[in-house]
């Protein structure tokens, strides 16, 4: 015990020592083209006022490395006090501009705060995809061993990068957002990240900038594509004793779910929830029990293109968006899993969650997606349509294609 | 509702309008630095005043210059500085000129960021070099003013960039009329300058303006001196012509000139003001020849024999040593434009500037001169000097010895010899019959008789007066003057005296310099004015010295005699007037800054030194003296009453203690709820231990437990109150935690 109480001040002195003269980490100071003019300015008087020894030149010197002095602290006033706040709404599509806001609040009771700026990043969590060069075919040494330097240029390719200034002062104590427009272009998952503050406040001698841990994930839904009907084919009706369960308008109370805010209050069952002591509202079937299920199969043998495979994943978000606003979506299933039951819009927002970080599985698509499995009746798959297209198959007849 | 009520910041428009204001004051302010330079800019000065006041005042005017001019600006100011080198040959003033033409063209143009820094440059340069040259105290008040104008133009051009997204648009053209001159009114300006302005922040930024000049104050004391001794970097640019002061050639009158100027010519610091003679002499040149022309001149055969070679150095030795040894030390600050001959009291013992100098020294003459006037004030440091009135010169005694001499045993007249006398015909034969009736008929008569009998004889014959004039008619002037009644100035006093003393057959020679001055008593130096100048002359005692011989009536002194010292003398020439006062701030500043050197800086850091030994000392002593104070009432007799009391107050303050630190949270919350920090302690102290705990490396089994108390931790800092554990519970369960958990913290990212 006796270590850790001196070894603390000890090293909160070392520190605080080395900060003097160092800077921190992740913290960056660059000489603008004035700063560089003032160090050389300073450079000049300096060698000038030791070859004369003139005091009037020392005079300057000090007058100079003064002002770098009183450039840092007014910088340190500047940025103290400062707090960030990142909000970022989904959705996120590809292709749609949105908005990213940082929050900003000056702490401080006295001061404003001025000319700050924020970088802002976007960084895909996976690279572009690229099409797999044939297994057998000999590939030329350059391209089997892509140079670092290309991997990285390509990386950073994929990230988006954007700088907001903060125009006005910020007042004490006050608040403002700043925006950033950001338009995804690609689905999946995404970091959003504040990566620097920086400011050239007051004098615009040194560039300074701290790194921030001001990040978060998200995802962006595969864009919406337009598509086109194939007419003729209608959804099956089910056949006698089929019961399918999903939420609706009817009379039929379907089930008791916990109270939402924005449920309307028609809707308590009153003597439920006074049982369980907790607000329970009412589910009612839907009117109508037509509708399909949706199944999307990822496998690589069935998407040998990437952008035909990318194509498919806008086009099944699309469709399962636009069956949910018709009320005729059931289920959704990706692969050989499951079928997963859609019955609210949180339902639709995880399979698109789902969608957009898909990937091409190696090995051969299951029988279920293909929608030649006995049992699975309106059932819609996807497959390709010659080198570019992809259509929509409901039990096996193409309703739609892209 | 109070944030609703200010008004809004200033707009980009607003703020561009104050660029172009501060920018114009900047460029006038420095185009005004050149007054304190002797450069022939007063045209340029001019020209630059109008042109950027008018554009100041109508900023729409530049937009009406024509695109060509703008594209022959910088060609034809690069060919009209070529001219001015060529024609005039001295860099410095076109290099003045220069940058005042370009301080112009900035003044008179719309400005980009980059071209505002160009005018800080061209600005400092100005102010500089008219510091470097002036050395005048004026320069302080000059680089403040500069450095609060330029940094509030640095300030305003950050801000503008900002508000324009992170950097300026570059300007479309140069007579482009920018959006912001359409609403400018500077009257409105002000006034928003006013409403915008918080009091507090005005404080707080003219706070840390003088703490940028206290900063610098300690940086000009603290940077480290060195010796390099070069030196000379800008005076070697610039031809600087004498406006006034003693030169190797003195015309009857020159003295008597300088004499009308009541400026200040020399300050001196001496270490022991009860060193300095009521009534110093301070001799600056020494001139032997006699024209006919009227006048004495420094011979060039006396110079080729007196002084050394030249040499650039910061420091020499001299020949003397004076009574005081080491302890003495006079510093002299020569203003410009006296001579470039030192004044000097007499012999010293090393002679040190404050920066290296072309000298000449002569030892004999206990002459120094430097190669060219100096362009600034010129301050050096004379180690024990000598003030006595005689001067020995054996290499004189030498050659008088080696001297032939005529059949009446005196020496025959040679300018070596200090006999030289070009006066031929009447005007010998009457001064000869002068010399004869001071001789009185004794041709052996000591030299300092002569020289007593002299000066009674010229001060029964003339009166002294500043305004004399010398009768007219044929001869030698001063011979005219010897013969007449007219009154008399120091020069021709002198000059007489030293014609009459060759003609009797004694070496004698005229002495030029200052006499007298007054002791400032707030700065506490002695002041030396032009109207101090003064002429003397010095005659051979006959055996190895010269001796002073002041023959103007009024002189104090006696023939050869050396001038009381002490506080008595010093009483006599205290000044405590306005004058003295203002005066006594220029010596603060030569004393203090321009003279600065490494030695003062030593000194400094010793008194520092010693000021924290004495304090600590101080401590010490008072440690001990309580230790001691506290046994003694400890080693009193213990009475119950006391005891009780003692325990009393002992318990009061514990509980107090404990009082403090069980409600510290709530009283620092109601403490910062009253201060407008509404940050809730529990919040802030969660944030502390999990500051504490998240780096820390967690000892095997005691993760869940660590986790636990993270969890709980960060409840407390961000979850809503009514979740929240019990506070005091989970503080101590971090501290259990933080107590088990090793002591390094793992890096953190």
């Amino acid at each position: 015990m006796a270590s850790v109480a001196t070894a603390s001040p000890r090293r909160f002195w070392r520190r605080l020592l080395w900060s003097l003269v160092f800077p921190r980490a992740r913290q960056r100071i660059q000489p603008t083209v004035s700063g560089t003019i003032l160090i050389a300015l300073a450079l000049c008087i300096g060698t000038a006022a030791y070859n004369s020894a003139n005091n009037i030149l020392f005079i300057t010197l000090s007058l100079l490395l003064a002002c770098l002095v009183l450039s840092g602290v007014l910088s340190w006033l500047n940025l103290r006090g400062i707090r960030w706040r990142l909000q970022a709404e989904p959705p996120w599509r590809v292709g749609e501009e949105t908005t990213v806001a940082l929050a900003l609040h000056n702490g401080k009771r006295v001061l404003p705060t001025y000319g700050l700026w924020f970088d802002f990043k976007a960084v895909p969590e996976t690279p572009v995809a690229e099409d797999a060069p044939p297994a057998t075919a000999a590939r030329p040494k350059r391209t089997r061993e892509r140079p670092l330097r290309e991997i990285l240029a390509a990386a950073d390719r994929a990230v988006t990068r954007g700088r907001r200034y903060l125009g006005d002062r910020l007042p004490p104590g006050g608040d403002v957002p700043l925006h950033w427009n950001f338009t995804p272009m690609r689905r999946g998952r995404v970091q959003l990240a504040v990566e620097n503050v920086g400011s050239l406040f007051p004098f615009g001698f040194l560039r300074k900038s701290h790194a921030l841990d001001l990040c978060r994930d998200l995802v962006v839904w595969p864009a919406p594509v337009e598509y086109r009907r194939w007419g003729g084919v209608a959804a099956r009706l089910p056949s006698p004793g089929e019961r399918i369960r999903r939420t609706g308008n009817s009379a039929d109370l379907l089930a008791l779910r916990r109270y939402a805010p924005g449920d309307s209050h028609r809707l308590i069952h009153w003597k439920a929830s006074a049982r369980t002591r907790q607000l329970l509202v009412r589910q009612f079937g839907a009117e109508s029990q037509e509708g399909y299920a949706l199944r999307f199969e990822p496998a690589a043998e069935l998407w040998p293109r990437a952008e035909q495979f990318e194509l498919a994943v806008s086009f099944a978000g699309t469709l399962a968006e636009d069956l949910f606003r018709a009320g005729r979506l059931q289920a959704v299933a990706l692969g050989a899993e499951p079928p997963f039951a859609v019955r609210r819009g949180a339902d639709l927002e995880t399979f698109l969650d789902r969608l957009a970080v898909v990937e091409r599985t190696p090995g051969p698509a299951s029988a279920l997606s293909t929608g030649t499995a006995p049992g699975h009746r309106n059932l819609i798959t996807f497959a390709p349509e010659g080198a570019r297209t992809v259509a929509a198959y409901v039990d096996g007849q193409k309703t739609a294609s892209t | 509702m109070s944030t609703d009520k200010k008004p809004p910041p200033l707009s980009l428009h607003e703020l561009q309008q104050l660029q172009w204001l501060l920018g114009g004051v900047l460029a006038l302010f420095s185009a005004w630095t050149v007054f304190y330079l002797d450069v022939e800019a007063w045209t340029m000065v001019g020209l630059t005043t109008l042109g950027v006041a008018a554009a100041l005042v109508r900023p729409e005017w530049p937009a009406y210059v024509p695109t060509w001019v703008h594209r022959l600006a910088f060609p034809v100011i690069a060919l009209t500085t070529l001219y001015d080198l060529w024609s005039a040959g001295q860099v410095l003033p076109a290099m003045v000129r220069l940058d005042l033409m370009l301080l112009l063209y900035r003044g008179i143009s719309y400005r980009a960021r980059r071209d505002d820094l160009q005018l800080v440059v061209l600005g400092l340069f100005l102010v500089v070099v008219a510091g470097v040259l002036s050395v005048s105290i004026a320069f302080a008040v000059q680089i403040v003013v500069f450095t609060a104008c330029a940094l509030a133009l640095l300030l305003v051009v950050t801000l503008t960039d900002a508000a324009q997204g992170g950097s300026a648009p570059p300007l479309a053209k140069a007579n482009v009329r920018p959006a912001w001159v359409a609403h400018l009114d500077w009257g409105r300006l002000l006034r928003r300058l006013r409403e915008v302005a918080d009091w507090r922040v005005v404080t707080l930024g003219l706070a840390l303006f003088v703490g940028v000049v206290v900063v610098s104050g300690l940086l000009f004391l603290a940077i480290p001196r060195f010796q390099i001794e070069s030196g000379l970097f800008l005076d070697r640019f610039i031809a600087k012509k004498a406006r006034t002061g003693f030169s190797e050639n003195i015309r009857f009158g020159d003295v008597n000139d300088i004499i009308q100027d009541d400026g200040l010519a020399v300050s001196i610091d001496v270490t022991d003001p009860r060193q300095m003679p009521a009534t110093p002499y301070l001799r600056m040149l020494v001139l032997d020849e006699y024209r006919l022309e009227g006048g004495f001149r420094l011979s060039a055969g006396l110079r080729r024999a007196t002084f050394e070679a030249e040499r650039t150095t910061a420091q020499f030795a001299g020949t003397g040593r004076g009574r005081f040894a080491e302890a003495v030390a006079w510093t002299i600050y020569l203003e410009s434009g006296v001579s470039r001959f030192l004044p000097l009291p007499g012999p010293f013992h090393l002679l040190r500037f404050s920066e290296a100098q072309n000298v000449q020294f002569s030892p004999r003459l206990q002459v120094v001169s430097l190669r060219n006037e100096p362009a600034s004030m010129t301050a050096f440091r004379l180690e024990s000097p000598v003030t006595a009135a005689v001067l020995p010169d054996a290499k004189f005694t030498l050659t008088l010895k080696e001297a032939p001499r005529d059949d009446a045993g005196r020496w025959r007249r040679s300018a070596r010899l200090m006999l030289g006398l070009p006066l031929i015909g009447e005007d010998q034969i009457k001064l000869g019959q002068i010399a004869d009736e001071i001789l009185a008929g004794n041709v052996t008569m000591p030299p300092l008789e002569f020289a007593r009998r002299a000066g009674e004889w010229l001060g029964r014959r003339h009166s002294y007066a500043l305004g004399s004039r010398l009768p007219e008619g044929r001869g030698d002037p001063l011979v005219r003057w010897l013969g007449s009644r007219e009154p008399g100035h120091c020069e021709l006093f002198a000059g007489s005296f030293v014609l009459l003393a060759r003609v009797a057959g004694y070496p004698a020679r005229l002495v030029v310099g200052f006499k007298g001055g007054t002791w400032n008593a707030f700065s506490n130096n002695l002041t030396l004015r032009n109207r101090d100048a003064h002429a003397w002359a010095e005659i051979w005692n006959g055996e190895n010295a010269w001796v002073r011989v002041d023959p103007t009536p009024g002189a104090l002194s006696a023939v050869g005699d050396t001038e009381p010292t002490g506080s008595a003398a010093q009483e006599r020439r205290l000044d405590r007037s306005w004058t003295a006062r203002l005066e006594s701030l220029r010596v603060f500043w030569y004393r203090r800054i321009v003279n600065f050197d490494q030695r003062t800086q030593l000194e400094i850091f010793r008194a520092l030194k010693a000021a924290t030994q004495r304090t600590g000392a101080r401590l010490r002593e008072a440690v001990e003296q309580g230790w001691r104070r506290g046994r003694a009432w400890l080693a009193q007799p213990w009475g119950a009453q006391r005891a009780a009391t003692v325990l009393g107050g002992a318990a009061v303050v514990a509980g107090a203690c404990w009082l403090a630190w069980k409600f510290r949270r709530d009283w620092r919350w109601q403490w910062r709820q009253r201060s407008g920090r509404r940050v809730d302690p529990v919040r802030r102290e969660a944030g502390r231990w999990l500051r504490r705990l998240t780096g820390r490396t967690v000892s095997a089994g005691g993760e869940a437990a660590h986790a636990a108390v993270c969890a709980e931790l960060e409840r407390l800092r961000y979850g809503a109150p009514e979740t929240w554990p019990e506070p005091a519970a989970v503080f101590r369960r971090a501290r259990a935690t933080a107590a088990c958990a090793p002591t390094c913290p793992t890096r953190r990212g």
